[in-house]
């Protein structure tokens, strides 16, 4: 007999409808040649999820967004992606992964045009052996408009101000049509009008394309209302949970210490920032 | 100079000088763009040792050329991936090591062979039809690859890290990329030599750059220049009785001076923002 489901089983996920786990973590350990960068991750991410990695300088949050793309594989525990153990995961699988990198400085003689560095997005999807036809061109200009950059298709990419060439490196991630979007401090080395483009874009893709999104920011105040929830990181996964749980004074004291302070608006303020 | 082009050697010539500045300047971009020099210096020296081995033994040249060239080519390769050791020390030593072997060969020999100098200066005016056909052969290798693979190849140019993980296999590219490096360097033995080659490699590609700020411009422009140089060499060189490898880089590097000269690049850069 098939009874109807309740309206909210998971009071986690009252507000949102997700699907199947699309990155699973189980007790991850990831290292570099000098050290650990990240251990004993337990994470789950759905598919359609709006997940902020937040954390100090070097407490693994770049790690992560390359553990995901297959880029290291774990020391001990296991990382799934698409249902893949992260060290098989196959081209097909990573052209559904969009990624921005953090270091994204451009040498300015490099010799590329706007519309050459998005159309690489389509490498993998377009797959080895053949060349890009009519239908890629037409993602790549309608990344572009998604952007607001379609005027500069043929621009140089070095001669664009720094927020241009985030924003074309975006069209790059969303020219892959991914199933997920890495972004890695999507917002630093831009100005503030810029910033706050660049993230209403996001959120954008989000409800819109209902793309899962793992956002990497230091900034804990720009990715707070956004996310629908917060992984607090410092080599180990100090908190995971919406930005009232996670966000406490508590927490935030043991990843960051005692220069924390968070206003009665909710606002925290780290002392020692000397991020890049 | 009316009716040279009906001589046979100077027809050969011609080819080989097309051939070799087409794939030198083709494959070059790659080399300029991922900066990989050094690996294309070190590579020559390599394959000329293999010709001075083959000399000492009595084996055929161009195999040995092949094996000694791609045999550097990925173990710098595989250096340059692990980052144990800065890449120009790394090098330097396969640099200088393949030379010493090359000079340690050529002392071994009971006679003076000056067939093996031919390697190391290139005599591209005794081309033979045999040498030239090897040279049509692996330049079309080159090339075919190099266009079947064009959008990995510039991807992995533009961002290895990158092109990895938007699901290009870049390291395969990669040591794909090394192999046909190592390739042009065989084929240009004969006809430019193991010294000159690297600017043939380099200055068409360099001067390229200068000229344009798109990628695939970047590459026509290239092999335009490297085919032109090379002709326009080897005919200089057939009029006034010069040496055609000096005469083709000489020319090559005055080309690459008025393109910095002329260069859209020197207009003052927008402040990023
Ligand atoms: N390529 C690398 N090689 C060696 N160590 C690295 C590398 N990248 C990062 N690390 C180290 O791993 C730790 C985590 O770095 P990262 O993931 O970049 O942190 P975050 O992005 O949070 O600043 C740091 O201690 C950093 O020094
Ligand atoms: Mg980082």
């Amino acid at each position: 007999m098939a009874h109807p489901r309740p309206a909210h089983t998971h009071p986690h996920h009252a507000d949102h409808e997700h699907g199947k786990p699309l990155i699973r973590f189980d007790h991850a350990s990831f290292r570099y040649p000098q050290g650990p960068a990240l251990e004993d991750i337990t994470l789950e991410i759905a598919d359609g999820e709006f997940v902020g990695v937040i954390g100090p300088n070097g407490s693994g949050k770049t790690t992560m967004l390359r553990a995901i793309l297959g880029l290291m594989p774990p020391t001990t525990g296991s990382l799934q992606i698409f249902d893949c153990a992260c060290q098989n995961l196959r081209c097909h699988h990573r052209a559904r992964i969009g990624y921005l990198p953090q270091k994204r400085t451009v040498d300015p003689n490099f010799p590329i045009t706007v519309h050459e560095a998005v159309l690489m997005g389509r490498s993998g999807a377009i797959g080895l052996w053949k060349r890009p036809g009519k239908a890629d061109l037409a993602i790549v200009r309608h990344a572009l408009e998604d952007v607001g950059m379609e005027d500069y298709d043929d621009h140089p990419l070095g001669a664009l101000s720094g927020g241009q060439q985030q924003r074309v490196f975006i069209a790059r991630a969303l020219a892959q049509h991914p199933q997920i979007l890495l972004l890695d401090e999507p917002t630093t080395g831009i100005d503030t009008t810029t910033q706050h483009n660049v993230l209403d874009l996001i959120q954008r893709l989000h409800e819109e394309l209902h793309l899962t999104i793992v956002l990497v920011s230091h900034d804990i105040n720009l990715i707070a209302p956004l996310a629908e929830r917060l992984a607090l990181l410092k080599t180990r996964l100090y908190a995971l949970g919406s930005a009232k749980q996670v966000l406490t004074k508590e927490i935030l004291a043991r990843v960051y210490g005692p220069q924390i302070l968070t206003t009665d608006t909710g606002h925290v303020i780290v002392a020692d920032h000397h991020h890049n | 100079m009316v009716d040279f082009l009906t001589l046979g050697f100077l027809q050969r010539s011609l080819m080989a000088a097309v051939l070799t500045g087409g794939v030198c300047a083709a494959i070059g971009v790659f080399v300029v763009l991922r900066g990989l020099a050094f690996i294309g210096a070190g590579t020559a020296h390599a394959a000329f040792a293999g010709v001075a081995l083959a000399y000492l033994l009595g084996g055929p040249p161009m195999p040995f050329a092949i094996a000694f060239g791609l045999g550097t080519a990925w173990i710098t390769g595989l250096l340059e991936e692990r980052g144990r050791m800065k890449l120009d020390v790394s090098i330097g030593i396969s640099y200088t090591a393949t030379m010493a072997l090359a000079i340690l060969f050529i002392g071994l020999m009971k006679t003076y062979n000056a067939e093996v100098y031919g390697y190391l200066f290139g005599s591209i005016l005794s081309v033979t039809a045999d040498e030239l056909k090897l040279t049509a052969g692996l330049a079309a290798v080159v090339i075919g690859l190099l266009a079947l693979f064009a959008k990995e190849f510039f991807f992995l140019a533009f961002d290895q890290e990158m092109a990895e993980a938007s699901g290009v296999p870049a390291r395969r590219f990669f040591f794909l990329l090394l192999t046909l490096v190592a390739l042009t360097i065989v084929v240009s033995l004969k006809t430019v030599g193991a010294i000159l080659v690297f600017a043939l490699l380099l200055i068409p590609a360099a001067t390229a750059y200068q000229l344009t700020s798109s990628l695939h411009r970047m590459m026509a422009y290239s092999v335009a220049i490297g085919v032109l140089v090379s002709v326009a060499g080897v005919l200089l060189s057939f009029q006034f009785d010069l040496p055609t490898g000096p005469a083709i880089v000489l020319l090559a590097t005055g080309v690459f001076f008025v393109a910095v000269a002329l260069s859209p690049k020197r207009a003052p850069k927008p402040a990023l923002s």
